[in-house]
């Protein structure tokens, strides 16, 4: 009985030790170091549902065009021309092809567009539409610019400032 | 069955295809058969206020300043002779008195002669306020709740237009003063199943063309080697936009209309450089700048239909001076204006009506303003001398010499210009069939 006893004590003992050693090992936390890469942050072209104001407009793409602000002044100026036709588009068209006569406005030269079209697509898409083109945009102007060798960075800056999608933000 | 089936629907596809170029904007496979009286119609807002006292009854002095000196400062418009004493609305020769030299006439036939007169006509509804007027004219209804800085509540006429009688947009135009007072929202409303689609280019000249220096020179793109390319880029970046968001409202001019636009204004800047725009002899205001440029775009694109609004008369605010002076300047223009379409437009000689009408009158009682002369100066708030108006219109088909109406007799309502347009196009049935005239408008020919 004596026996018994002992060993039924021997084996609570180690039963209790096999707990404890299972709690402790089970509380144990691992460590994880999440690290995150850099995604650039654009807005989609699907978020632009508000009209651009013809101040703007303007102001944005002489900003765009000149990498430079509008005087107020012009600004009023250009507002009314922009007012006084009933074509807005005419109108934007018009002061768009005006100022591409200005020696002033700041266009990447036919040597850098051909050098690397897709940086200049990117770019281009970032300083106008303020977003990456996807990947079905960046390969047309790739191939467009291919197809169409007299096309300069002028044409392009043209067809984006006057395009839907410049119109809204 | 199948085969018959099929020939059956291959015979309407062709039918479809051969047809659809010629299904108009209504859905309607041809015009309206009415019988158009002109291809060009022009409605000149004479707009800005102008009294009976001083125009139609040709009272010059005698209502207003209680100085008894009658006559007529519109010979262009009005038969009748001008005033002989205290004539200050003319220019001013070097040394001569202020307003001194009435301005020559041009027209040796009166537009009353050659036309029909509605000599009073009623503002009937609402207050007598500029662009309600304004809007009153265009769309042929009052629109009570119109307010300031909204486009006209009912479709204008060149909506209407438009929409049936298939023009395009540079087929129609609203050639405007400046471009305060609203007045750049009267090329079109907003009303379901009108609206920009539907709408009229509108021009202001004087600021187009006073923006010398941010506009003229603009490059122009060789439409092949530039421009074409150009537009097949914006095709593709409005494509991928518009899957995504939503569409630019504005006026369905093509792209082929885009560009005769911007031709046009390229070419007035030469005419201008030029001296060749055809101005009035006298241009020392703006509406007779505007009439000059108007001739322009009749000349460019031989609208359909053109609408132009003047307002240098308003000065009657303050100057009743300045009020004889646009008034008799407007009339210079008028005569001027109608003598460029029958002389200088072939296109449109002949074949052109052109209405004449004040979007409101002015009040019976001035105001406690005087000006350099001590004339007393007139506004318009709605009474009973703010809602008389006249009407004239002359061209194909409209009786000449003829005068409806009379001050005991009023004849015809400020709505009326709509559905007289629309029945001088052709599309009366249409407009009207619409139903959004003002329930008193009608055709100034069914008040005859």
């Amino acid at each position: 009985m004596q026996i018994f006893n002992t060993k039924f004590y021997a084996f609570q003992f180690w039963l209790l030790a096999i707990i404890l050693a299972l709690t402790v090992s089970s509380c144990k936390n691992k460590d994880y170091i999440y690290g995150i890469n850099d995604v650039p942050i654009s807005p989609n072209n699907a978020e632009k549902n508000k009209q651009k104001t013809n101040e703007q407009y303007l102001n944005i793409s002489y900003a765009n065009l000149y990498q430079k602000a509008l005087s107020p002044d012009r600004l009023v100026d250009l507002s009314n021309v922009i007012t006084s036709l009933g074509d807005k588009q005419v109108a934007y068209e018009i002061i768009i092809a005006k100022m591409m006569t200005d020696p002033d406005v700041k266009l990447p030269s036919k040597l850098e567009v051909d050098a690397d079209p897709g940086k200049f697509i990117v770019e281009t898409y970032k300083r106008f539409f303020v977003r990456e083109p996807t990947q079905a945009e960046k390969v047309f102007f790739i191939n467009f610019l291919k197809s169409n060798p007299n096309i300069t960075a002028e044409h392009v800056y043209f067809a984006f400032a006057t395009s839907t999608e410049y119109y809204f933000y | 069955m199948r085969r018959r089936k099929f020939i059956r629907q291959a015979a309407l596809a062709t039918g479809g295809i051969i047809a659809a170029p010629y299904i108009l904007p209504t859905g309607r496979l041809f015009a309206t058969t009415n019988p158009q009286m002109a291809e060009h119609v022009v409605f000149v807002l004479f707009a800005g206020g102008v009294r009976q006292q001083e125009s139609i009854l040709q009272r010059y002095l005698a209502d207003s300043q209680q100085i008894d000196i009658e006559g007529n400062i519109m010979y262009n418009m009005f038969k009748g002779a001008p005033p002989d004493l205290k004539i200050a609305y003319g220019t001013t020769l070097p040394g001569g008195q202020a307003g001194g030299q009435p301005i020559s006439p041009i027209l040796s036939t009166t537009l009353e002669e050659q036309g029909t007169l509605f000599a009073e006509l009623l503002y009937t509804k609402g207050g007598t306020g500029h662009y309600g007027g304004l809007s009153a004219g265009v769309s042929g209804h009052y629109g009570l709740t119109q307010g300031l800085r909204q486009r006209p509540l009912h479709p204008t006429i060149f909506e209407y237009a438009r929409r049936f009688g298939g023009y395009k947009a540079t087929d129609v135009w609203m050639v405007g003063n400046g471009i305060g007072g609203s007045v750049p929202l009267l090329n079109h409303s907003e009303y379901p199943e009108f609206g920009s689609k539907f709408g009229g280019n509108f021009i202001a000249p004087i600021v187009t063309f006073g923006a010398k220096e941010y506009i003229d020179g603009f490059k122009v793109y060789h439409p092949d080697d530039e421009l074409d390319p150009i537009r097949k880029m914006q095709a593709f970046l409005n494509q991928t936009f518009l899957l995504q968001s939503g569409e630019l409202p504005g006026i369905n001019n093509s792209n082929e209309e885009k560009e005769d636009i911007k031709k046009f204004i390229k070419n007035t800047f030469d005419r201008l450089e030029k001296n060749q725009v055809a101005f009035p002899p006298v241009t020392d205001n703006g509406d007779a700048v505007t009439i000059g440029f108007a001739t322009e775009v009749m000349k460019y694109f031989k609208p359909k239909v053109t609408v132009l609004n003047l307002s240098a008369v308003d000065v009657c605010h303050g100057n009743f001076t300045g009020y004889l002076k646009s008034l008799h300047r407007a009339d210079h223009g008028v005569g001027h204006l109608w003598n460029v379409i029958q002389n200088q437009i072939p296109e449109m000689s002949g074949n052109t009506a052109m209405i004449v009408m004040p979007e409101h009158g002015r009040n019976l009682d001035h105001n406690p303003i005087t000006d350099e002369n001590d004339w007393f100066s007139y506004d318009h708030n709605g009474d009973a001398n703010s809602r008389r108006m006249f009407a004239l219109m002359v061209g194909p088909g409209i009786p000449a010499n003829l005068r409806v109406g009379s001050e005991s007799n009023p004849v015809g309502d400020a709505t009326d210009i709509v559905a007289t347009m629309a029945e001088i196009l052709g599309i009366k049935p249409d407009v009207q069939g619409a139903g959004l005239l003002d329930g008193y408008s009608k055709s100034l020919f069914d008040r005859i």
